[in-house]
Protein backbone atom coordinates (compact mmCIF):
# COMPACT_ATOMS: atom_id res chain seq x y z
CA UNK A 1 0.00 0.00 0.00
CA UNK A 2 1.35 3.39 -0.90
CA UNK A 3 0.98 6.17 1.64
CA UNK A 4 -1.83 8.62 0.95
CA UNK A 5 -0.97 11.88 -0.72
CA UNK A 6 -2.86 15.06 -1.40
CA UNK A 7 -2.29 17.10 -4.54
CA UNK A 8 -3.75 20.50 -5.34
CA UNK A 9 -3.26 22.51 -8.51
CA UNK A 10 -4.10 26.17 -8.94
CA UNK A 11 -3.33 28.82 -11.56
CA UNK A 12 -2.38 32.25 -10.28
CA UNK A 13 -1.86 35.46 -12.18
CA UNK A 14 1.58 36.39 -10.84
CA UNK A 15 5.25 35.71 -11.51
CA UNK A 16 7.23 32.72 -10.21
CA UNK A 17 9.39 35.18 -8.23
CA UNK A 18 6.41 36.76 -6.45
CA UNK A 19 4.88 33.36 -5.78
CA UNK A 20 8.17 32.12 -4.32
CA UNK A 21 8.30 35.14 -2.05
CA UNK A 22 4.69 34.57 -0.98
CA UNK A 23 5.50 30.98 -0.03
CA UNK A 24 8.67 31.76 1.92
CA UNK A 25 8.53 35.29 3.36
CA UNK A 26 6.92 35.52 6.80
CA UNK A 27 5.52 39.00 6.11
CA UNK A 28 3.59 37.46 3.22
CA UNK A 29 2.55 34.13 4.76
CA UNK A 30 1.19 36.02 7.76
CA UNK A 31 -1.24 37.79 5.42
CA UNK A 32 -2.87 34.84 3.65
CA UNK A 33 -1.89 31.76 5.74
CA UNK A 34 -4.26 32.50 8.59
CA UNK A 35 -1.69 34.57 10.48
CA UNK A 36 1.03 31.90 10.31
CA UNK A 37 4.48 33.36 9.96
CA UNK A 38 7.19 31.43 8.08
CA UNK A 39 10.84 31.73 9.10
CA UNK A 40 13.90 30.16 7.49
CA UNK A 41 16.83 31.01 5.25
CA UNK A 42 15.29 28.39 2.88
CA UNK A 43 18.64 26.78 2.12
CA UNK A 44 18.64 23.00 1.70
CA UNK A 45 19.20 21.37 5.09
CA UNK A 46 18.12 24.44 7.04
CA UNK A 47 15.29 24.34 9.56
CA UNK A 48 12.10 26.27 8.98
CA UNK A 49 9.12 26.95 11.16
CA UNK A 50 5.69 28.50 11.05
CA UNK A 51 4.55 30.38 14.13
CA UNK A 52 1.15 31.66 15.16
CA UNK A 53 1.15 34.51 17.69
CA UNK A 54 4.78 33.63 18.44
CA UNK A 55 3.99 30.00 19.16
CA UNK A 56 5.58 27.32 16.97
CA UNK A 57 2.94 25.35 15.05
CA UNK A 58 4.83 23.64 12.28
CA UNK A 59 8.48 22.81 11.69
CA UNK A 60 10.82 20.79 9.51
CA UNK A 61 13.80 20.91 7.20
CA UNK A 62 14.18 22.35 3.75
CA UNK A 63 14.64 19.43 1.34
CA UNK A 64 14.71 21.16 -2.05
CA UNK A 65 15.20 24.85 -2.68
CA UNK A 66 15.40 25.87 -6.32
CA UNK A 67 13.98 29.40 -6.50
CA UNK A 68 11.67 30.22 -8.16
CA UNK A 69 10.83 26.72 -9.42
CA UNK A 70 10.70 24.12 -6.71
CA UNK A 71 10.51 24.08 -2.94
CA UNK A 72 10.14 21.02 -0.72
CA UNK A 73 10.19 20.68 3.05
CA UNK A 74 9.53 18.04 5.65
CA UNK A 75 6.44 18.65 7.77
CA UNK A 76 6.07 18.09 11.50
CA UNK A 77 3.05 19.49 13.25
CA UNK A 78 3.75 20.73 16.76
CA UNK A 79 0.36 20.17 18.37
CA UNK A 80 -0.12 17.39 20.90
CA UNK A 81 -2.51 15.40 18.71
CA UNK A 82 -0.16 15.08 15.72
CA UNK A 83 3.21 14.96 17.46
CA UNK A 84 3.50 11.16 17.15
CA UNK A 85 2.58 11.00 13.48
CA UNK A 86 5.23 10.36 10.86
CA UNK A 87 7.06 13.23 9.25
CA UNK A 88 5.37 14.07 5.96
CA UNK A 89 6.61 16.08 3.01
CA UNK A 90 5.35 19.07 1.08
CA UNK A 91 6.51 19.94 -2.44
CA UNK A 92 5.64 23.07 -4.42
CA UNK A 93 6.25 23.14 -8.18
CA UNK A 94 6.00 26.55 -9.84
CA UNK A 95 5.65 26.54 -13.63
CA UNK A 96 5.22 29.77 -15.59
CA UNK A 97 2.46 29.51 -18.22
CA UNK A 98 2.14 32.80 -20.06
CA UNK A 99 0.81 35.40 -17.63
CA UNK A 100 0.00 32.84 -14.95
CA UNK A 101 1.92 30.41 -12.80
CA UNK A 102 0.73 26.84 -12.41
CA UNK A 103 1.26 25.92 -8.78
CA UNK A 104 1.21 22.23 -7.90
CA UNK A 105 1.30 21.38 -4.20
CA UNK A 106 1.90 17.76 -3.27
CA UNK A 107 1.73 16.62 0.35
CA UNK A 108 2.87 13.00 0.71
CA UNK A 109 4.40 10.48 3.12
CA UNK A 110 1.33 10.94 5.29
CA UNK A 111 0.02 8.57 7.95
CA UNK A 112 -2.91 6.72 6.48
CA UNK A 113 -5.35 7.15 9.34
CA UNK A 114 -3.71 10.23 10.77
CA UNK A 115 -5.20 13.48 11.97
CA UNK A 116 -2.69 15.30 9.75
CA UNK A 117 -4.04 13.76 6.55
CA UNK A 118 -7.61 14.77 7.35
CA UNK A 119 -6.48 18.20 8.44
CA UNK A 120 -4.35 19.05 5.42
CA UNK A 121 -7.02 17.88 2.97
CA UNK A 122 -9.31 20.52 4.52
CA UNK A 123 -6.61 23.10 5.01
CA UNK A 124 -4.71 23.28 1.73
CA UNK A 125 -7.69 24.40 -0.39
CA UNK A 126 -8.26 27.25 2.09
CA UNK A 127 -4.64 28.34 2.22
CA UNK A 128 -4.09 28.11 -1.55
CA UNK A 129 -7.40 29.84 -2.38
CA UNK A 130 -6.39 32.59 0.03
CA UNK A 131 -2.91 32.78 -1.56
CA UNK A 132 -4.43 33.14 -5.05
CA UNK A 133 -6.73 35.95 -3.92
CA UNK A 134 -3.85 37.64 -2.09
CA UNK A 135 -1.61 37.67 -5.16
CA UNK A 136 -4.33 38.61 -7.63
CA UNK A 137 -6.39 41.11 -5.60
CA UNK A 138 -4.08 42.07 -2.79
CA UNK A 139 -6.88 40.94 -0.52
CA UNK A 140 -7.18 37.73 1.39
CA UNK A 141 -10.32 35.68 1.70
CA UNK A 142 -12.37 36.39 4.75
CA UNK A 143 -12.52 32.85 6.06
CA UNK A 144 -12.42 32.42 9.82
CA UNK A 145 -9.49 30.48 11.16
CA UNK A 146 -10.62 26.90 11.64
CA UNK A 147 -11.32 26.08 15.25
CA UNK A 148 -9.10 23.04 15.51
CA UNK A 149 -5.40 23.44 14.99
CA UNK A 150 -4.97 20.76 12.35
CA UNK A 151 -7.77 22.05 10.17
CA UNK A 152 -5.81 25.03 8.90
CA UNK A 153 -2.82 23.11 7.62
CA UNK A 154 -1.04 23.87 10.80
CA UNK A 155 -1.14 20.22 11.80
CA UNK B 1 -12.36 -0.02 -5.30
CA UNK B 2 -14.34 0.08 -8.50
CA UNK B 3 -14.76 3.77 -9.16
CA UNK B 4 -12.71 6.85 -10.01
CA UNK B 5 -13.21 10.20 -8.33
CA UNK B 6 -11.83 13.70 -8.61
CA UNK B 7 -12.50 16.21 -5.86
CA UNK B 8 -11.63 19.91 -5.90
CA UNK B 9 -12.48 22.47 -3.26
CA UNK B 10 -11.98 26.20 -3.55
CA UNK B 11 -13.04 29.33 -1.71
CA UNK B 12 -14.31 32.35 -3.61
CA UNK B 13 -15.12 35.88 -2.55
CA UNK B 14 -18.73 35.97 -3.79
CA UNK B 15 -22.25 34.98 -2.72
CA UNK B 16 -23.90 31.57 -3.23
CA UNK B 17 -26.40 33.23 -5.60
CA UNK B 18 -23.71 34.81 -7.77
CA UNK B 19 -21.76 31.55 -7.86
CA UNK B 20 -24.88 29.60 -8.85
CA UNK B 21 -25.50 32.06 -11.63
CA UNK B 22 -21.85 31.80 -12.74
CA UNK B 23 -22.20 28.02 -13.02
CA UNK B 24 -25.51 28.07 -14.88
CA UNK B 25 -25.56 31.18 -17.10
CA UNK B 26 -24.56 30.29 -20.65
CA UNK B 27 -23.00 33.68 -21.32
CA UNK B 28 -21.12 33.67 -18.05
CA UNK B 29 -19.76 30.12 -18.47
CA UNK B 30 -18.48 31.16 -21.91
CA UNK B 31 -16.16 33.64 -20.19
CA UNK B 32 -14.23 31.16 -18.05
CA UNK B 33 -14.75 27.73 -19.64
CA UNK B 34 -11.66 28.00 -21.90
CA UNK B 35 -13.45 28.13 -25.23
CA UNK B 36 -16.67 26.33 -24.34
CA UNK B 37 -19.99 27.05 -22.63
CA UNK B 38 -22.64 25.16 -20.65
CA UNK B 39 -26.31 25.15 -21.60
CA UNK B 40 -29.42 23.78 -19.91
CA UNK B 41 -32.64 25.03 -18.33
CA UNK B 42 -31.18 23.50 -15.14
CA UNK B 43 -34.30 21.60 -14.13
CA UNK B 44 -34.06 17.97 -12.99
CA UNK B 45 -34.47 15.68 -15.99
CA UNK B 46 -33.60 18.38 -18.52
CA UNK B 47 -30.81 17.93 -21.05
CA UNK B 48 -27.45 19.54 -20.34
CA UNK B 49 -24.58 20.19 -22.71
CA UNK B 50 -21.07 21.56 -22.75
CA UNK B 51 -20.38 22.91 -26.24
CA UNK B 52 -17.33 24.43 -27.86
CA UNK B 53 -17.68 28.06 -28.96
CA UNK B 54 -18.26 26.89 -32.57
CA UNK B 55 -21.26 24.82 -31.44
CA UNK B 56 -19.72 21.33 -31.52
CA UNK B 57 -20.78 19.24 -28.52
CA UNK B 58 -17.98 18.42 -26.12
CA UNK B 59 -19.97 16.73 -23.35
CA UNK B 60 -23.66 16.07 -22.76
CA UNK B 61 -26.06 14.57 -20.27
CA UNK B 62 -28.88 15.66 -18.01
CA UNK B 63 -29.60 17.47 -14.80
CA UNK B 64 -30.10 15.03 -11.93
CA UNK B 65 -30.56 17.49 -9.07
CA UNK B 66 -30.83 21.27 -8.95
CA UNK B 67 -31.26 23.03 -5.64
CA UNK B 68 -30.24 26.66 -6.24
CA UNK B 69 -28.02 28.07 -4.85
CA UNK B 70 -26.76 25.03 -2.96
CA UNK B 71 -26.42 21.84 -4.95
CA UNK B 72 -26.28 20.78 -8.58
CA UNK B 73 -25.80 17.23 -9.90
CA UNK B 74 -25.20 16.54 -13.59
CA UNK B 75 -25.16 13.18 -15.38
CA UNK B 76 -22.26 13.80 -17.71
CA UNK B 77 -20.66 11.98 -20.64
CA UNK B 78 -17.92 13.00 -23.01
CA UNK B 79 -19.15 13.13 -26.62
CA UNK B 80 -16.13 14.02 -28.76
CA UNK B 81 -13.56 11.38 -27.82
CA UNK B 82 -14.62 7.80 -28.70
CA UNK B 83 -12.39 6.45 -25.94
CA UNK B 84 -13.88 8.70 -23.26
CA UNK B 85 -17.44 8.34 -24.55
CA UNK B 86 -17.12 4.56 -24.26
CA UNK B 87 -16.65 4.94 -20.51
CA UNK B 88 -20.28 6.01 -20.21
CA UNK B 89 -21.86 8.45 -17.81
CA UNK B 90 -20.18 10.12 -14.89
CA UNK B 91 -21.82 12.12 -12.14
CA UNK B 92 -20.65 15.62 -11.31
CA UNK B 93 -21.80 17.21 -8.06
CA UNK B 94 -21.36 20.89 -7.20
CA UNK B 95 -21.90 21.97 -3.60
CA UNK B 96 -22.02 25.63 -2.65
CA UNK B 97 -21.80 26.71 0.98
CA UNK B 98 -21.52 30.16 2.48
CA UNK B 99 -18.57 29.98 4.86
CA UNK B 100 -19.95 30.19 8.39
CA UNK B 101 -18.45 32.92 10.53
CA UNK B 102 -17.02 34.91 7.63
CA UNK B 103 -17.58 38.65 8.10
CA UNK B 104 -17.70 39.36 4.40
CA UNK B 105 -18.72 37.23 1.44
CA UNK B 106 -16.91 33.92 1.14
CA UNK B 107 -18.24 30.77 -0.47
CA UNK B 108 -16.88 27.24 -0.41
CA UNK B 109 -17.30 25.43 -3.73
CA UNK B 110 -16.79 21.67 -3.85
CA UNK B 111 -16.76 19.78 -7.14
CA UNK B 112 -16.92 16.00 -6.97
CA UNK B 113 -16.69 14.17 -10.28
CA UNK B 114 -17.17 10.42 -10.13
CA UNK B 115 -17.52 7.51 -12.54
CA UNK B 116 -18.33 3.94 -11.73
CA UNK B 117 -15.21 2.32 -13.17
CA UNK B 118 -11.59 2.00 -12.03
CA UNK B 119 -8.70 3.97 -13.56
CA UNK B 120 -10.98 6.08 -15.70
CA UNK B 121 -9.35 8.04 -18.53
CA UNK B 122 -12.30 10.43 -18.37
CA UNK B 123 -11.68 11.25 -14.70
CA UNK B 124 -7.98 11.58 -15.52
CA UNK B 125 -8.92 14.13 -18.19
CA UNK B 126 -11.24 16.19 -15.98
CA UNK B 127 -8.60 16.14 -13.19
CA UNK B 128 -6.47 18.33 -15.43
CA UNK B 129 -9.36 20.51 -16.56
CA UNK B 130 -11.14 21.37 -13.32
CA UNK B 131 -8.22 23.20 -11.67
CA UNK B 132 -7.93 25.43 -14.78
CA UNK B 133 -11.63 26.13 -15.05
CA UNK B 134 -12.15 26.72 -11.35
CA UNK B 135 -9.04 28.92 -11.10
CA UNK B 136 -10.46 30.97 -13.98
CA UNK B 137 -13.91 31.15 -12.36
CA UNK B 138 -12.48 32.28 -9.02
CA UNK B 139 -10.46 35.05 -10.68
CA UNK B 140 -13.41 36.15 -12.81
CA UNK B 141 -15.70 36.47 -9.81
CA UNK B 142 -13.09 38.20 -7.64
CA UNK B 143 -11.31 40.47 -10.09
CA UNK B 144 -13.64 40.66 -13.10
CA UNK B 145 -11.12 39.05 -15.45
CA UNK B 146 -10.06 35.52 -16.25
CA UNK B 147 -6.42 34.45 -15.99
CA UNK B 148 -6.23 31.65 -18.56
CA UNK B 149 -6.65 32.14 -22.31
CA UNK B 150 -9.20 30.27 -24.40
CA UNK B 151 -7.78 27.21 -26.07
CA UNK B 152 -6.75 27.78 -29.67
Amino acid sequence: MSKPEFTYVTYIETTPEKLWQALTDGDFTERYWFAHRAASDWNVGSNYQFTLDGEKRLEGKVLISDPPRKLAYSWNGCSEEVRRERTSRVTFDLEPRGKVVKLTMTHDDLDEAGVTFRGIAEGWPMVLASLKSFLENGQILDIPRPVRAHEAVRA
Amino acid sequence: MSNSTFIYVTYIKTTPERLWSALTSKDFTRQYWLGAYCESDWKPGSPWKLAFDDGRIADAGEIVEADPPRRLVIKWRNEWSPELKAEGYSLCTFEIEAVPGADAEAVKLSVLHNIDRPQSAFIQAVSGGWPRILSNLKSLLETGTVVLPKKA
